[in-house]
């Protein structure tokens, strides 16, 4: 048992100042600057932005033309072979 | 051809004008002093996020119409508003790492913000794909998870005040220098014009499948009876 205290002691004794100097906030000095140029970022979030927008507008826009499309064949197809009877298809 | 009614096109002439006015006010909004230009991505960032939010509110809002009441507008209001989250999340998580490279020397930081901004989109994501691979149940799968998503709105929007992260506090709006706010505001009504134009085209896309589904079905019975 006193030898485990003894090792405990002596690494406390060891790692101590290492530990107490990580504490420390020590600034940095001369260190190289790294400067980067914003507006490639700026330019590149407001691109992003409405590239996005742009997209789903024509993804919309193409799955509304399919759709009216599909509907409008469908209809035709009902008038067409509908019974006389039958009511038409709404337009 | 079905003609466009006439505050859609209002909106959109409004939102048109905006993409003009809006881009000047930000050039000419003062730039902020220890972040210089890069600063100017938070005039469309910060509107993303909020419209993020919104869209997730609504999609919830629609999912509980469908979930408690069998609303049909309520569940094409929650698919719609589900795309707008996803689009807008997409916006927010993509010009917010743009920001903090400059800002902060890395793209990404697994902070409580960023984590639960993108906790929060996939959660949108798996909105969808539940409702398009999930089968017959995936709608009301969906709804539900929409549920948890709008939970996770207020937790996103409080995370920068209740844990240390680096993203800027809730403060920064609110505490806005008055020469920002004008360029700040204008984006902000500029996107909400947007969002509300979108949404609207999307519910009429919405509301033409649904009469695409009706048709289908008349289309049937009609070869059912001749057969």
């Amino acid at each position: 048992m006193r030898r485990l205290w003894l090792a405990v002691a002596a690494l406390a004794g060891t790692f101590a100042p290492a530990l107490a100097r990580a504490q420390e906030f020590v600034k940095v000095e001369g260190a190289p600057r790294q400067e980067m140029p914003a507006a490639p970022f700026v330019a590149a979030a407001y691109s992003v932005i409405w590239v996005l927008v742009l997209a789903y507008v024509i993804v919309l826009a193409r799955g509304i033309a399919r759709v009216r499309k599909e509907a409008a064949e469908l209809r035709a197809r009902l008038d067409r072979e509908a019974p006389p009877g039958r009511p038409r298809a709404a337009s | 051809m079905r003609s466009v009614s006439p505050g859609l096109l209002l909106t959109a002439l409004l939102a048109a004008a905006g993409f003009v006015l809006v881009p000047q006010l930000i050039v000419a909004a003062p730039q902020e002093p220890v972040m210089g230009f890069v600063q100017k991505i938070f005039y469309f960032h910060v509107p993303c996020a909020s419209l993020l939010f919104l869209s997730t509110f609504a999609c919830a809002a629609g999912s509980i119409a469908y979930l408690f009441k069998g609303s049909e507008a309520g569940d094409r209001l929650a698919v719609s508003s589900a795309e707008l989250a996803v689009l807008f999340g997409a916006c927010t998580l993509i010009t917010g790492p743009l920001w903090g490279r400059k800002a902060w020397g890395v793209w990404w930081q697994w902070d409580a913000r960023l984590t639960s901004s993108l906790l929060l989109e996939l959660m949108m994501v798996a909105y969808l794909l539940a409702r398009r691979y999930a089968g017959p149940a995936g709608r009301k799968l969906s709804a539900a998870l929409a549920l948890f998503a709008a939970i996770d709105v207020p937790l996103v929007y409080k995370s920068v005040d209740i844990w240390r992260t680096v993203h800027p506090r809730t403060t920064v709006v609110p505490t806005l220098d008055a020469r920002m706010r004008p360029a700040f505001w204008s984006a902000f009504a500029l996107m909400i014009l947007l969002w509300s134009v979108l949404l609207a085209v999307r519910l009429r896309l919405e509301r033409a499948r649904a009469e695409l589904a009706a048709l289908r079905i008349d289309v049937e019975d009609l070869t059912e009876s001749a057969a």
